[in-house]
């Protein structure tokens, strides 16, 4: 059976998200918050904003590492769960069926409007997103900054969930792989489109 | 003597269906987990910017509180607070209790935190208290409550559930 990702997401995005008596929400081995979006663009907007040029590249780094560690460690909790095991696991006959019932849930959470559109095992995926928070903090116009670092750093940890390897509690192989933005509706395009390779390291 | 009913808080979630957006009460929201906002506390700590997370999470939870109160037409300041304690733990922040709150001050309390607890999952006890956008709500809330302009209170944590309190006291004072 092919992935299907419309009944993926229309069952996952029907789930209820609610706090339990400590005000926490717990699921996917992880604990949960549900904060404004315009929270995190403003931050990531106003941090990079205020840093020196030649300190952007860590900052961006370290905005696209959060992510990062966060899609890789709730990725995979999410990959364990009884509601993996319900609606996406019975469609998944191999490791790319997987990455795309993956961003099928990545969908439904509303982390973004995205998919695969190519896929070569253990190298490379090119991901599209049509709509997405971080596209949101420009309000008229365009910017030459491509703001998506959230997408750029889960969808660099879905591709480590499916080619790296068991998963690693201490995060070990989180930044197996890297991605480029290389489009964003920020800028001007009709979407962002996201490139993941395996992460080259300068020795 | 007037007996104060606790009003529930009411809640609209739903997942847009064109946009695949989020929305919680009409405020586009997202879903993250520990590691997105201790890593983003962190960074926040490490580039010496933590008054400006605290500043953010003012911002945007003033709007949030605000937008509730005008729409559901309610101005008691008893009915404010308590509906802003329940509004932090939809959001999975927690729990907050109000010690008290004057035209200049309060104490509030936090037996549960979803940033400290996250911190503590991911690293251990931390020798200083991490929980900035806490902070900024709680600024945010008197704000509000007291119908006062945004930025009126400074938030300070005296306790802190990271450094090892059993519970985190947050101080505000104005300004």
């Amino acid at each position: 059976m092919a992935i299907n990702r419309k009944k993926i997401i229309d069952t996952i995005s029907k789930i209820e998200i609610d706090s339990d008596e400590n005000g926490l929400i717990s699921n996917f081995n992880v604990l949960i918050n549900q904060l404004p979006t315009s929270l995190w663009n403003d931050f990531a907007e106003r941090l990079v904003l205020k840093t020196d040029e030649s300190l952007l590249p860590a900052t961006e780094g370290l905005l696209v590492n959060a992510a990062q560690e966060c899609g890789y460690h709730t990725g995979y909790g999410i990959m364990g769960s009884e509601l993996w095991a319900s609606v996406v696991a019975p469609m998944a006959n191999n490791v790319e069926d997987v990455l795309h019932g993956a961003f099928a849930v990545l969908t439904a959470m509303g982390w973004a409007q995205i998919e695969i559109v190519e896929l070569i095992p253990n190298e490379k995926m090119v991901a599209r997103a049509y709509d997405y928070y971080e596209a949101d903090f420009v309000k008229i116009g365009t910017t030459d900054r491509k703001n998506a670092y959230m997408i750029r750093g889960i969808c660099a940890a879905f591709m480590a969930l499916a080619y790296s390897g068991e998963y690693d509690i201490d995060g070990s192989l989180v930044n197996d792989y890297s991605c480029e933005q290389v489009k964003g509706i920020e800028s001007g395009d009709d979407y962002g489109e996201f490139v993941i390779t395996k992460t080259i390291v300068d020795y | 003597m007037t007996k104060f009913i606790k009003p529930e808080i009411q809640i609209k979630s739903k997942l847009e269906a064109k946009s695949k957006k989020r929305y919680l009460n009409g405020i586009s929201s997202v879903l993250h987990c520990h590691h997105f906002i201790t890593l983003y506390t962190q960074l926040a700590m490490d580039a010496e910017e933590t008054n400006l997370l605290e500043e953010v999470a003012q911002d945007n939870f003033y709007d949030v509180l605000n937008k509730y109160f005008v729409e559901h037409n309610i101005s008691d300041l008893q009915e404010k607070a308590e509906i802003s304690c329940q509004y932090y733990s939809v959001l999975g922040l927690g729990t907050i209790d109000i010690k008290y709150i004057s035209e200049s001050s309060a104490e509030i309390v936090s037996k549960n935190s979803h940033i400290d607890k996250g911190w503590v999952m991911k690293w251990g006890n931390n020798d200083k208290a991490v929980n900035f956008i806490g902070r900024g709500y709680i600024s945010a809330m008197l704000s509000v409550i007291l119908a006062k302009p945004i930025g009126t209170f400074k938030t300070y944590e005296i306790k802190s559930i990271v450094k090892g309190d059993n519970e985190t006291v947050f101080k505000s004072i104005k300004k």
